[in-house]
């Protein structure tokens, strides 16, 4: 959900935008981070997002100057959060791997 | 034996190709066409590939008569072009390189071109002319870099001929050059109108109304000069463009003329589709690269000479 800043937020006028979603595994969480992180917002400033995973859930925080550039960011990246799970539900389940690794990114 | 599926989708056209030891094993490719009158813009053009890229993607393997677990890398586009589209072939690339645990090459659009034009031809080191809706080049191979000898100083010669093609509303299908050019072939007159070569370079912005003949001569100049530059006795055509016949003759003309010989590849393979990417992504991960997933992001520009050629000498 988007809220105004308040007194977490120690930029003045920022808006925040959060997504939880869930996968099967964290494996396949995993691997839609790594998918989804490394293109850079086509729109230079104004807009942040941070992808994690924690468990089996990806999480993305968006932090925007303006309602507008937060909007065409999430509705973007929903998009392409909704085709790289049709690709998983098509061509997955991941192959077996000895090593995990969860990361965090900064776009 | 090293097997490579490439996804490309820089424009209108998303294809997925399976390549394996200078084979070409699958190369299927569907093309997103607008009503005449109407160029393809990013947005439109990116849900087009969305909707249809799983299902190339299965007939690619299908065709292939291959299991993922047959494939040793996965190769998409990185760049240039446009950026949405882009975005939506790399997408699927990471993650079925993911799913099937192999490594991922992002390849130069360009460069896909190229190497699909010398497997398919075996021309031996040939002065290049790439030409197509988005890009117009002529390069030569030089220690390990692919150099741009000359280029379109404004708009690809591509962009011009659809321009106008959306100006006097011809039909879009299959592309709008094809239709010019079965036009043209029914020509009667010449018109003169400027022509606009500076040195190794030349020039299409602004003049809509040409016709073919002097877009092509224009080209024709530049590949020559080139040509003398290099001492070349080798052409090669690649981009969609290329599959113009006049454009192939004016080449074939100025090659006889040197001693020169011309190669030019069919319009499976001029037209953007996936199997060149995997035969650019083949010759990379032959040679040792790799793309990891943190520098995999796409871009609009990327230029032929940005790329080490490790594999070439």
């Amino acid at each position: 959900m988007a809220a105004p800043c308040t007194e977490n937020n120690h930029k003045q006028g920022k808006l925040e935008f959060v997504l939880d979603v869930p996968f099967p595994s964290s494996r396949e969480a995993s691997i839609a981070l790594q998918s989804l992180s490394p293109d850079r917002e086509p729109r230079k400033g104004g807009i942040s997002k941070e992808l994690t995973v924690s468990g089996c859930t990806l999480s993305v925080r968006w932090r925007a100057d303006e309602a507008r550039i937060l909007r065409v960011s999430v509705g973007s990246f929903m998009d392409h959060l909704s085709l790289v799970m049709e690709t998983m539900e098509a061509f997955g389940p991941p192959v077996s791997v000895t090593t995990q690794t969860v990361s965090s990114t900064m776009t | 034996m090293t097997v490579v599926i490439g996804f490309e989708g820089s424009a209108n056209k998303i294809g997925v190709g399976i390549v394996r030891d200078g084979e070409v094993l699958s190369n299927p490719r569907r093309t997103y066409i607008t009503p005449p009158g109407q160029g393809f813009l990013p947005s439109e053009t990116a849900r087009h590939h969305r909707s249809v890229i799983l299902t190339v993607l299965k007939e690619a393997l299908e065709e292939a008569g291959l299991k993922p677990a047959d494939v040793d890398c996965v190769a998409y586009t990185k760049g240039p072009g446009m950026g949405a589209p882009l975005v939506t072939v790399a997408l699927v690339a990471r993650t079925v390189a993911q799913l099937w645990g192999k490594p991922l090459l992002g390849v130069n659009h360009c460069i896909g071109h190229i190497e699909m034009g010398r497997l398919i031809t075996q021309a031996n080191n040939p002065t290049v002319l790439y030409v197509s809706g988005g890009n117009t080049q002529v390069i030569a191979y030089s220690e390990r870099r692919y150099r741009i000898f000359g280029e379109t100083i404004d708009i690809a010669v591509g962009n011009c001929l659809d321009r106008f093609a959306r100006v006097i509303k011809i039909s879009n299908d299959p592309s709008p050059g094809y239709n010019i050019e079965q036009m043209a072939k029914k020509g009667t007159q010449y018109v003169e109108l400027p022509y606009t070569v500076k040195g190794m370079d030349v020039s299409f912005s602004g003049i809509l109304s040409y016709i073919e003949e002097t877009l092509f001569s224009m080209l024709v100049e530049i590949t020559e000069r080139a040509m003398a530059h290099c001492s070349s006795q080798e052409v090669l055509i690649v981009g969609g463009v290329g599959c113009n016949l006049r454009l192939q003759e004016m080449m074939g003309v100025m090659c006889k003329e040197r001693g020169a010989k011309l190669f030019a590849t069919d319009e499976s393979f001029c037209i953007d589709n996936g199997a060149m990417i995997a035969q650019a992504g083949w010759e990379m991960f032959r040679s040792g690269q790799t793309t990891e997933l943190s520098d995999s992001w796409i871009t609009q520009r990327y230029r032929t000479d940005e790329v080490e050629v490790t594999w070439r000498d």
